[in-house]
């Protein structure tokens, strides 16, 4: 819980006939997070990795495929079957197949958008011809006008003021005569003899000028009575199509499924396939597993072929150790906070998975800035509602809503500690104090929170870097030893100087402040020294003093102001009672005889208060997390643990 | 500014601010231009946060080509993890930004299948959108015409546009209004989709998106009246008519014949010696596109000061890092034909020579 999954590198070396049926089992256990390993094929074999490749490409391409014949048959894709080893990646029989389902599909379905497609020409004529309806002329006759020249068709709603914007410099007309969203059927005239003008800004426009087939002759209304009656002949045959539609979705429906699921097989063992190293005889692959699974995924492996070489090498947690993949096993409710770690970042594997951590005292400090009785629990309410999954747009936002809900407790329970329910604080006794009326009180309990927590944070990075075998952040580095000792020994002082009663002496505190402020200021060097590199230092000595004197300055800085960051989790408690006060000010303000407005005042403050101030607890809470308690010890940039799967999991 | 866009973008403020720290710093820069040849620059560029996208790649395999498609993936990621942490209207605009590559890669697809180019040729030229795309590109290069090609495109943002302007292509068999088309509906959606954010977000993204634009529609309008020697009513047309400082009376200016020179100094002051270049177009137009792209580049950087909620900053970081890759890419070409630096180094548009330019 305290550490990603252990893992265990698994090399894998086997016969080349072993290779399919050895990746379906990796796929099929789901738990080996493979490494491009084709970099050591020995150049002959090459060419077969790149096969593997351009099979997978294929495999991919017939995906694509079937789902297009998939798409215009109405046919689900179904839920995957147990995959077929012998014959999943023989991408020619696939393709095979295809084509055959295809040119079977393609004789129905081509026949139908053929006539799809005549029916909106047809369609498109009539919306051409409609506002010109009562037009007793030929239409032939507009393009053989002596002074007129006019251009009737179809351009992009887009492109309209852009044409009237173009033709600025001549006279002419440009008449709307309908329009949707898209399109718009317009007429464009003017003189004859600024024709090519007219011409040039109407082809640039996109103005696709009307062209009657030479059989439709006759005036606008003879023409779309014409169409009209072909219209319904066309109709008539759609209808016809789609019967025969339908009795192939019958027929191939289960085919096509199975296809389709080979295919996607194929294409995972293809594609996995290409990232194994091809020697002569045999392949290799390597990749992670967690330890748990070892003994399980090796069984099965053996299983396939006992000729099978499964090499394997424990991962250490250190920092010599390689990118090694990061599985974050969070069990249960944490599983909602982790979203929050990963968010700042994905522990490394030698790093302490900052989960539990989190989902304690994330709540802690939003309900301590949000006590309220009443908030809390509306909070709550809405959280569980969100994390129940029964809103479906909110589904994917579960796991927020469970960190809702948890911190929505959280200002239940110190809602009751301040005494204080929906801004009211008169009807609830405070178990513990009322903020507004113990504000010093309540602000030194913050900083306190804050020292306690920033003590935590330097002594997981000291254990981080213990794991790490990283001596020289260990002990020198201002987030290790040193550093703690330094933070503690000013807090010693601090406490010593405005504490009257204080038993340690100062000088105490002065010498061990001394001694590790000493070893914070000379890390780098002192680091090198332990670990035996040279040189101790970079650049010149004055350049080296200018940047300890600063990086100096700013420790002291940085551990000022993150224990003081802490104080707002005080002053928010204080500023949420002074926040409900001003609600039930304004309430009383509107209505003094407590009379609708009053209550009408009281729900939109409450409204307002869980609304805004809840979001803004949620930020400050949030920054606390990041900035000042994982500063001490995160590190992040882990790799994410992707086990080779046979089908992606649908979110 | 609104508290909401507090929350909104917190985190994806706290993760571009990580991602921007991690573009390529100035001795980087030093390194990448002085190596020695292409050899020597895949190097150096595998000690920085390129590396993994290049070492994931057999060195045997790894060709210029390949080379410049693989750091483009560091891009294309930077998409997917600012996407995933944006707000829903900021999502969409930015997804709609990220479209620009699609609409690259779209038109570099056309291209090849009026040219017959086959698939192995083309796929390491288009931007590694994944699955984040609606392209079916190895398909759609295998189509046997243009028209077939567009066809495919049935139930994609694409295909609207693209069916309509084919009465053109068939008349004219020239892919130029498709790809005139396809730009032109890019940016109008872009714009669109600017005008979907809350109202606080709107300004910091017209000045980001529309300095960009700015620069796009400018080249166009100059380009259209001196390269291809277009009338007025279709360099109106082929352009827009929106952007950050650059407004269409200045394009409609253009389109009529007015000095460019002049019109050029006054929208960008900044700007010396513009009338030479317009005067040697050959050369002095990209000179001119890459200076107006160094003043984006200072835009860009700009926004970076002041209040950071809002989505300027992530579209910025994601125009400065393709910027980056620009220049990676004019490195890898320039490396792999042993071109002396004076000849690439006028190209770059953050590192090097405008590593002092715009110091």
């Amino acid at each position: 819980m305290f550490f990603p999954e252990q893992m265990t590198e698994v090399e894998l070396v086997l016969p080349a006939e072993k290779a399919v049926a050895v990746t379906g089992v990796l796929a099929e256990a789901g738990v080996f997070h493979q490494i491009d390993s084709s970099y050591v094929s020995t150049e002959t074999e090459l060419e077969a990795a790149d096969g593997w490749q351009q099979r997978a490409s294929a495999f991919a391409a017939l995906e694509r495929r079937l789902l297009s014949i998939m798409e215009l048959l109405g046919v689900e894709e179904g839920t995957p079957p147990s995959a077929d080893m012998s014959t999943a990646t023989d991408a020619e029989a696939a393709e095979a197949a295809t084509d055959q389902l295809e040119k079977h599909v393609q004789a129905v379905t081509g026949d139908l958008s053929k006539e799809r497609e005549r029916m909106e020409f047809l369609q498109g004529y009539i919306r051409q011809l409609e506002p010109i309806r009562q037009v007793e002329a030929p239409v032939n006759v507009l393009g053989e006008a002596e002074y007129v020249f006019s251009v009737l068709g179809v351009i992009p709603v887009d492109n309209l003021e852009r044409l009237h914007m173009s033709l600025g410099h001549i006279p002419f007309t440009l008449l709307t005569l309908w329009k949707d969203n898209r399109r718009a059927v317009v007429l464009l005239a003017g003189l004859q003899q600024h024709a090519d003008i007219l011409d040039r800004a109407a082809r640039s426009a996109y103005l696709n000028a009307l062209s009657l087939p030479e059989e439709y002759q006759g005036t606008p209304q003879q023409i779309i009575e014409r169409l009209r009656s072909e219209i319904g002949q066309v109709h008539q045959k759609m209808v016809e199509r789609k019967g025969k539609t339908a009795e192939l979705r019958e027929e191939y429906q289960e085919q096509l499924q199975a296809l389709l699921w080979r295919v996607r097989t194929g294409r995972m063992l293809a594609s996995a396939l290409a990232r194994f190293g091809k020697l002569r005889y045999t392949y290799l692959t390597v990749g992670w597993v967690p330890t748990s699974r070892l003994t399980t995924l090796v069984g099965q492996l053996k299983r396939v072929s006992e000729d099978i070489l499964i090499e394997t090498n424990l991962a250490r947690r250190g920092r010599a150790e390689r990118d090694v993949p990061v599985s974050l096993k969070s069990p249960g409710i944490l599983r909602a906070f982790q979203q929050l770690v990963t968010t700042y970042g994905r522990p490394r594997y030698e790093e302490i998975d900052p989960t539990l951590f989190i989902a304690i005292t994330f709540p802690i400090l939003f309900g301590a800035m949000f006590g309220d009785v009443g908030h809390g629990f509306v909070l709550a309410l809405l959280g569980g509602l969100v994390a129940s999954r029964k809103i479906r747009a909110l589904r994917s936002m579960a796991a927020l809503g469970t960190v809702v809900a948890i911190c929505g407790l959280s200002a239940m329970l110190f809602g009751f500690l301040y005494g204080s329910v929906f801004g009211w604080e008169q009807t609830l006794p405070a178990l513990w104090l009322r903020p507004m009326e113990n504000i010093m009180q309540v602000l030194l309990v913050a900083i306190a929170i804050g020292v306690f927590l920033l003590s935590v944070g330097f002594l997981t990075g000291i254990l981080n870097a213990w794991v790490a075998r990283d001596w020289s952040r260990l002990l020198f580095e201002h987030n290790g030893i040193a550093g703690l000792l330094l933070y503690w020994s000013l807090l010693g002082l601090a406490a010593g100087l405005l504490l009257p009663g204080f038993s340690i002496p100062i000088s105490v505190f002065v010498a061990l402040a001394a001694v590790s402020g000493l070893a914070v200021t000379f890390s780098v060097p002192l680091g090198r020294l332990v670990e035996g590199r040279r040189p101790l230092i970079d650049g010149g000595v004055v350049t080296y003093a200018v940047q300890i004197f600063f990086e100096m300055f700013e420790t002291l800085i940085g551990l000022m102001s993150n224990s003081l960051s802490y104080v707002r989790v005080g002053a928010f408690a204080v500023a949420h009672a002074g926040l409900s006060a001003v609600v039930f000010i304004l309430a009383s303000l509107v209505s003094p005889g407590q009379g609708v407005g009053y209550w009408v005042t009281v729900v939109l403050g409450n409204v307002f208060i869980i609304g805004f101030e809840g979001m803004i607890v949620g930020i400050q809470t949030l920054r606390l997390e990041y900035y000042e308690f994982f500063s001490k010890f995160f590190t992040g940039g882990g790799t994410r643990y992707q086990p080779l799967v046979m089908f992606e999991e649908e979110e | 500014m609104a508290e909401d866009s507090v929350s909104e973008y917190a985190a994806v403020h706290a993760r571009v601010r990580t991602m921007y720290a991690t573009m390529l710093a100035p001795e980087e820069w030093r390194d990448l231009c002085e190596a020695a040849d292409f050899g020597a620059l895949i190097d150096v560029l595998k000690r920085t946060v390129y590396a993994p996208y290049l070492t994931e790649v057999d060195e045997k395999l790894l060709t210029p080509r390949r080379a410049a498609y693989q750091v483009l993936k560091r891009l294309a990621d930077a998409f997917g993890v600012i996407m995933q942490l944006l707000p829903g209207t900021a999502r969409a605009l930015v997804a709609q930004l990220y479209r620009r590559y699609e609409v690259d890669n779209l038109k570099a697809l056309l291209r090849g299948v009026e040219k017959g180019t086959p698939w192995e040729q083309v796929r390491y030229v288009l931007f590694p959108l994944g699955q984040s795309t609606v392209l079916d590109a190895q398909r759609i290069i295998e189509a046997e015409s243009v028209g077939a090609a567009v066809e495919q495109l049935q139930g994609t943002p694409y295909y609207d546009t693209l069916s309509h302007a084919m009465k053109r292509y068939t008349a004219e068999q020239s892919l130029f209004p498709l790809e005139v088309a396809l730009d032109l509906e890019y940016w109008r959606r872009l714009w669109r989709g600017i005008g979907q954010l809350p109202r606080s977000g709107q300004i910091p993204a017209r000045r980001v998106v529309g300095s960009l634009l700015d620069a796009n529609n400018l080249m166009w309008a100059i380009r259209y009246r001196i390269n291809h020697r277009l009338s007025e009513e279709e360099i109106v047309n082929y352009t827009l008519p929106f952007g950050y400082r650059v407004h269409d009376e200045d394009i409609q200016a253009i389109a009529a014949g007015a000095d460019i020179a002049s019109t050029v100094g006054r929208l960008y002051p900044e700007l010396d010696n513009v009338g030479p270049l317009i005067q040697e177009p050959q050369s002095g137009l990209p000179e001119l596109e890459v200076r107006l792209q160094r003043l984006d580049v200072e835009v860009y950087r700009a926004t970076f000061a002041g209040y950071p909620f809002h989505v300027g900053i992530p579209i910025a970081y994601l125009l400065l890092t393709g910027m980056e890759i620009q220049d990676l890419t004019v490195l890898i070409e320039a490396k792999s034909s042993h071109m002396p630096s004076e000849r690439f180094e006028p190209h770059l548009l953050l590192g090097c020579v405008s590593q002092s330019a715009t110091a």
